[in-house]
C-alpha cells in the first residue's frame, strides 16, 4: 500500500521451475526481480496468488512454516555477500550447518572452503577478505546444506567484471556438480546467458521468456 | 539441545569479537555493588551471631537495673547451672590531672562462662586468650583509656574513692554485645571492689547481669522459670538474640549502602540497555540470515536468550569476585566501629548477586533482544527493513519490574520501595529535564566558540538522548558524592558553629541529693556557668491508656529506644527555659497531682495524645499519670532535658540522683579533677568527646557509602562507553570524512576532548544544582540550621566532571583518529 492506493509490484507472473533447472530473472532496477526472488524463496508472502516450493504450498504457510520449508531446501547468495563480520570465513560457512544440526559442521565447512579455493583463509574474517573472496565464501555457505534450490540475488553486482566472471564460473560449476536448481537474479545479460532459461521482467510483469 | 549448542558457540564467537564486553562489565559492576553490600552485611550478621554464646559470655544472661534478685540465684541452684554475676556502669577514671569517662564492668573470677577474655601485658605485646580476671585492687583497661589518660601498665588510677593498679591491656571481652558501638573505653575490675569506690548509690544507672551456662534443657528451664516474673526493667537475653539498638544502627547503614548499590545497578542497567540496543541492531543481519536458513522466530530466541543467560552468569560470577574484594574495603573503613575482627563473609550473598545480575540483565536487555525475533528474513534482500522498535511499555516496564524486585529485596519494605521508586522516577524526570536544558544552553555557545568546541558541542546535540543519559549518569554519581562529602565535612561543623559560645560542654550526672548544694556552690565559687539541677528517677513506660505498650504500639514503634530502656524522669516547678508548651498547659505549683508533660516528638512517635493515661514502673512500683501537656524541647541547648516531666511531689518518694550541665573553658579543665575528687560518685560526660565520637561514626559510615559510590561512578563510565559504542560507526565515518577534507588529527582529538569536557561540565553543573537543593532541604528543613550557599560544590563538581568524563571520553575516542581515513571509508 502507498498513499496513492494499492501498488502492484508484481502481477500476472506465472512461472514453473523444474528440479535441476537454471533460470535467470532479468530486468532493470525496480522491475521487481528481487521481490520475485523473495517470494519464490519464501522470504515474503504475496498478497494474492500461490507459490509452491519443493512440494509445499508456501502461500498457505505462516512465516515460521515457510522457515521450515527453507531449512534444508534453500540456499542463498546475495549481492552484498551477507557474511557476518564477527565470524571467520570457516564459521560463516558452518552457521547453516550448525543450524541444521549437521554432525560435523567444521569438517564439511572446511571441505567447501577448500572447494572454493580459500582453504588458507579459514581463520580470516570478512574484513580481511577481498570482495571476490567474500562472495566465494558466501557461495560455499550457500551450498553447505546441500539445498535443492539456490537463490542468487545479483551475485556479481558488487564485483568488477573479471572477478565477477570468476565467481560466476565457480557458482555454476558447483551448481552442476550438485545438480542444484538455480534461480539467479541479475541485470547482466552475460551472466543470464549462462542459465538454461531467461525471464525478463518489466514493471512487475513478465515481458519475455527465452 | 541443538539451539543450546549453537547458542554457546555463537556466544563464544561474540565474546571473542568483543560484542559482549560492555554487557559483561555493566553486569559485573551491578553485581559487584550489590554483593559488596551483601558480603559486608553477612559479615556483620555473622559477627553478631557467631559463637553468640561467646559474644554474650554465657548461654543466657538475665539483666536487671537492680541487684540480682534472690529468686534468680535460687533458680541457678535448682537447675544446677554455672553462673557469674557482673555489674556494669559508667564512671569517671582519674589519673593525675587527667580524667576520662569509662564503661566499667565488675566481674567475679570465673567470668566469662562462655568464650574467653583476651588481654596483653602491655601495648607492644600481641594479645592472647586468658582465663584469668582482674584481681582485687587491679583493673584491666582498653588501649583507648591508656591513651586518653596517658597511662602506662603499673600506673595507679582512681575510680570514685578507691585507687587501682592497671595490670593488663584489655583487648576483647565477651558480653559486649549491648555496647557494640560503645562510646567510652572499657575497664574491667573485680566485683568485690565496687563497694569501695562508692560510685554506685541508690538511683545510679547500673546494669546487673547474671550469666548462666549449662545443659540446654537446664538453661531453657531456667529461662522459663524467670520469664513470667520479669519486671519491666529486667530482661533475659539468649545467645544469638541480636541486640536491638545495634541491629537498628547497622541496618540503617546497611540500607544506605543498599540504596547506593541500587543507584549503581540502575546506572549499570542504563548501560546494559544501551549495549543491548546496539547488540540487537548489530544482530539484525544475523537474525535475518538465520531466518533465511530456516530458523523460526522461536528458534531465534532460543539462540539469543541462552546467550544472554550465559553472559549474565559469567558476568555475575565476575561481579561477585569484585564484590568480595570491595566488601573488604568497606570493612577496612568501618573496622573500628566493631569491637572485634569480624569473621570472613560466607558465600551466601553469591546467590543473591547472581540473581541480581540476571534480573538486571533481564529487566534492561530482554526487550531490545526480543526484537531480534521480529527481524524479517527479507532483510537479506532489503537492508532497510528493521523490526519495529520495542514498545515503551515493554522496555520501561521490564526495567521497572527488575528494579522493584531488587529494591524490595534491599529495603524489605513495600512502602519504602514505592517511596524510593516514585522519588527516583521524579528525580530522574526532573534531572533529565535539567540535563536537556543544559544541553540546549550549550548550543547557545555554539557560535561563540572555536571549531573544536563547535564540533564537540555539535556531537552532543546530535545525539540528545545518549547525551542526556550520560549527563544524568555522571550528574547523579557526582551529586551523591557531593552530598555525602558535605554531610561528612560541613554538616556537623555548621551545626556546631551556630551554638552559642557558652553552650554547656559537660554533663554531670549521678550527683547525690545530699551533694546538690555543695556541687552548686562548687560551680558558683569558681564562676562556672552551670544549668539548674534536675532530679532524675529511672522508670519504664509500661502502659498507654491501660494497654501494655507492646500491644498499644505498632511493631516499628515498639523498637523505639524510649521503650527499650528505662527513661530518665524528673520533676520541676517551672517549665525549663528552652522548653515550649505546644499542647495543653504546664502545672501551677504541685497541686495538679498525678500528671505528666511529654516531649512532643516522642509523643508523636508513640501516638501519645493529651489526656492519655500513662503507666510507669519505677523501682517495682506502678505510677499512673495523665498527660496534661506536650513540650517542644531544644535538645541541642545541652541543658538537662527530659522526655517525661512530672510536677513536684509525684516522684519524691523514689530514690533519685541529680543532673546538670555546665560550660568549662579549656583553661578551666583542671577543675574537673577537683570536682571528681570532691564528689566521687559524679559521672562526667564530655559533650565534645561524645560529639567527636558521633562524628567519627558518621565519618566512617559516609566513607563506606562513598567507597561504594565508586561503583556508581564505574557504572557512569559504562554508560559513557555504551553511548560511545552506539555512535562509534558514525564517528569513524565522520572522522574519516573530516580528515579527507583536511582536518588534522589534532583538531579531531581536540573536538572529541571538547565534547566530553562539555559533557563532564554539564554533569558537574547538574550535580551542583542537585546537591545544593538537597543541602538546602537537609540544612534548613531537616536540621533547622542556618543555610549558606555551598559555592565550593559549584566549582569542584564541574571541574571533577570535566576531568573524569573528559579523560574517559578522550581515551575512548583516541583510536577513532588513529586509523587511515581511506581504510575507514572503504569499510563503510
Amino acid at each position: 500500500m502507498t498513499t496513492e492506493g494499492p501498488l502492484d509490484i508484481l502481477s500476472g507472473v506465472n512461472l514453473d521451475i523444474k528440479a535441476g533447472e537454471s533460470v535467470a530473472i532479468i530486468g532493470v532496477s525496480g522491475s521487481g526481480k528481487s521481490t520475485l526472488l523473495g517470494l519464490l524463496a519464501g522470504l515474503d508472502a504475496p498478497t494474492s496468488g500461490e507459490i509452491t516450493l519443493a512440494g509445499e504450498t508456501l502461500t498457505r504457510l505462516d512465516e515460521d512454516g515457510r522457515a521450515r520449508v527453507r531449512a534444508g531446501n534453500v540456499g542463498f547468495v546475495f549481492q552484498n555477500f551477507q557474511l557476518l563480520p564477527g565470524l571467520t570465513a570457516l564459521e560463516n560457512i558452518m552457521l547453516p550447518l550448525e543450524l541444521s544440526d549437521h554432525p560435523e559442521p567444521a569438517r564439511e565447512a572446511s571441505a567447501l572452503l577448500d572447494r572454493v579455493g580459500l582453504a588458507a583463509r579459514s581463520t580470516h574474517t570478512p574484513r580481511q577478505l577481498s570482495g571476490g573472496e567474500q562472495q566465494r565464501v558466501a557461495i560455499a555457505r550457500a551450498f553447505a546444506t546441500r539445498p535443492k534450490v539456490l537463490f542468487a540475488d545479483e551475485p556479481t553486482g558488487n564485483l568488477d567484471t573479471a572477478t565477477g566472471a570468476r565467481v560466476i564460473d565457480l557458482l555454476f560449476s558447483i551448481d552442476h556438480e550438485r545438480a542444484t536448481t538455480l534461480v539467479l537474479v541479475t541485470h547482466d545479460e552475460n551472466v543470464a546467458a549462462r542459465c538454461a532459461r531467461r525471464i525478463y521482467l518489466d514493471a512487475g510483469r513478465v515481458v519475455e521468456r527465452r | 539441545m541443538r539451539w543450546w549448542k549453537l547458542s554457546v558457540r555463537l556466544f563464544a564467537r561474540d565474546w571473542r569479537a568483543g560484542e559482549l564486553r560492555l554487557f559483561a562489565i555493566a553486569v559485573s559492576i551491578a553485581v559487584g555493588a550489590v554483593t559488596a553490600v551483601g558480603f559486608f552485611n553477612d559479615r556483620v550478621q555473622q559477627g553478631i551471631s557467631r559463637g553468640s554464646a561467646d559474644l554474650l559470655g554465657a548461654d543466657v544472661v538475665a539483666t536487671s537495673s537492680e541487684p540480682i534478685p534472690r529468686a534468680w540465684v535460687d533458680a541457678v541452684a535448682t537447675h544446677r547451672l554455672k553462673s557469674a554475676v557482673a555489674a556494669e556502669f559508667s564512671s569517671v577514671v582519674v589519673h593525675g590531672e587527667r580524667l576520662q569517662l569509662a564503661s566499667i564492668r565488675a566481674v567475679d573470677p570465673g567470668y566469662p562462662l562462655r568464650g574467653a577474655l583476651r588481654s596483653a601485658p602491655d601495648l607492644s605485646t600481641r594479645d592472647a586468650r586468658t582465663s584469668a580476671t582482674p584481681e582485687a585492687g587491679t583493673v584491666w583497661v582498653e588501649a583507648r583509656l591508656l591513651y586518653a589518660l596517658n597511662l602506662r601498665i603499673g600506673d595507679r588510677i582512681e575510680i570514685g574513692n578507691a585507687s587501682f593498679v592497671v595490670k593488663q591491656v584489655l583487648t576483647y571481652e565477651p558480653g559486649r554485645g549491648g555496647n557494640f558501638f560503645a562510646m567510652a573505653p572499657r575497664l574491667l575490675m573485680h566485683r568485690a571492689d565496687v563497694e569501695r569506690t562508692g560510685v554506685i548509690q541508690p538511683g545510679s544507672r547500673v546494669a546487673y547481669a547474671l550469666g548462666v551456662a549449662g545443659a540446654d534443657t537446664d538453661v531453657t528451664a531456667f529461662q522459663e522459670r524467670l520469664r513470667p516474673d520479669l519486671t519491666p526493667n529486667q530482661r533475659v537475653i539468649e545467645a544469638g538474640q541480636g541486640n536491638l539498638s545495634l541491629t537498628r544502627a547497622l541496618s540503617r547503614i546497611d540500607r544506605y549502602l543498599g540504596l547506593t548499590s541500587l543507584l549503581a545497578v540502575i546506572l549499570a542497567g542504563v548501560a546494559i540497555a544501551m549495549a543491548a540496543r546496539r547488540y540487537s541492531a548489530r544482530h539484525y543481519d544475523m537474525s535475518a540470515l538465520l531466518r533465511c536458513f530456516g530458523a523460526a522466530q522461536r528458534d531465534v530466541l532460543h539462540i539469543y536468550l541462552p546467550q544472554l543467560a550465559l553472559l549474565g552468569i559469567v558476568a555475575s560470577v565476575l561481579g561477585c569476585v569484585l564484590g568480595y574484594v570491595a566488601q573488604e574495603g568497606i570493612y577496612q573503613i568501618t573496622k573500628s566501629l566493631f569491637p572485634t575482627a569480624l569473621p570472613s563473609p560466607s558465600m551466601k550473598p553469591i546467590a543473591f548477586g547472581v540473581a541480581a545480575g540476571l534480573i538486571t540483565l533481564a529487566g534492561f536487555a530482554v526487550a531490545p533482544i526480543m526484537r531480534l525475533k521480529q527481524v524479517s528474513p527479507l532483510r537479506v534482500l532489503r537492508r532497510d527493513l528493521v523490526p519495529l522498535p520495542a514498545s515503551a511499555l515493554a522496555v520501561y516496564g521490564s526495567a521497572a519490574v527488575a528494579m522493584v524486585l531488587l529494591l524490595w529485596r534491599i529495603t524489605e519494605n513495600w512502602t519504602l520501595t514505592a517511596g524510593v521508586l516514585v522519588g527516583a522516577i521524579g528525580a530522574a524526570a526532573l534531572l533529565g529535564g535539567a540535563a536537556f536544558i543544559l544541553l540546549r544552553a550549550s548550543q547557545r555557545l555554539h557560535r561563540r566558540v572555536g571549531v573544536a568546541w563547535r564540533f564537540g558541542l555539535n556531537n552532543l546535540w546530535r545525539r540528545p538522548r545518549a547525551s542526556v543519559s550520560q549527563i544524568l549518569a555522571f550528574g547523579l554519581a557526582l551529586m551523591t558524592m557531593a552530598v555525602i562529602a558535605l554531610v561528612r565535612t560541613d554538616l556537623v561543623a555548621s551545626w556546631q558553629r551556630q551554638l552559642p559560645p557558652d553552650t554547656p560542654n559537660y554533663f554531670a550526672v549521678n550527683v547525690l541529693p545530699e551533694n546538690v548544694d555543695a556541687v552548686r556552690h562548687f560551680f558558683a565559687e569558681r564562676q562556672v556557668p552551670a544549668q539548674a539541677m534536675y532530679p532524675m528517677v529511672r522508670g519504664r513506660l509500661t502502659e498507654i491508656n491501660k494497654i501494655a505498650v507492646a500491644q498499644a504500639v505498632t511493631k516499628e514503634q515498639s523498637d523505639d529506644g524510649a521503650l527499650q530502656r528505662d527513661l530518665n524522669l524528673t520533676w520541676a516547678v517551672d517549665l525549663p527555659p528552652d522548653n515550649v508548651i505546644v499542647r495543653g498547659e504546664w502545672w501551677r505549683g504541685s497541686a495538679d497531682g498525678a500528671v505528666v508533660s511529654v516531649e512532643e516528638k516522642l509523643a508523636e512517635r508513640l501516638g501519645i495524645k493529651l489526656d492519655d493515661s500513662l503507666t510507669f514502673v519505677i523501682g517495682g512500683t506502678e505510677l499512673a499519670v495523665r498527660v496534661t501537656s506536650l513540650r517542644k524541647v531544644q535538645w541541642d541547648s545541652f541543658h538537662p532535658n527530659f522526655f517525661m516531666m512530672f510536677p513536684p511531689g509525684t516522684l519524691n518518694t523514689f530514690p533519685s540522683t541529680y543532673i546538670t550541665s555546665f560550660h568549662l573553658a579549656p583553661e578551666q579543665k583542671p577543675l574537673l579533677v577537683s570536682l571528681v575528687r570532691a564528689f566521687p560518685a559524679i559521672t562526667l560526660i564530655e559533650i565534645d568527646q561524645f560529639l567527636e565520637q558521633m562524628r567519627n561514626i558518621l565519618r566512617q559510615a559516609t566513607l563506606a557509602v562513598e567507597f561504594l559510590l565508586l561503583f556508581v561512578l564505574a557504572a557512569g563510565f559504562a554508560v559513557l562507553y555504551a553511548a560511545l559504542a552506539t555512535s562509534l560507526d558514525d564517528r569513524f565515518y565522520e572522522g574519516a570524512l573530516l580528515r579527507t577534507l583536511g582536518a588534522s588529527r589534532w583538531r579531531l582529538r581536540a573536538g572529541h576532548l571538547a565534547e566530553f569536557v562539555a559533557l563532564g561540565v554539564a554533569a558537574g553543573l547538574l550535580a551542583a544544582v542537585g546537591a545544593e537543593i538537597i543541602a538546602y532541604v537537609l540544612y534548613a528543613r531537616v536540621f533547622e540550621l542556618p543555610y549558606d550557599f555551598k559555592w565550593p560544590i559549584w566549582i569542584a563538581a564541574p571541574l571533577v566532571g570535566a576531568a573524569l568524563v573528559g579523560a574517559a571520553g578522550y581515551l575512548g575516542t583516541r583510536k577513532l583518529v588513529d586509523q587511515s581515513p581511506i581504510a575507514v571509508l572503504r569499510e563503510i
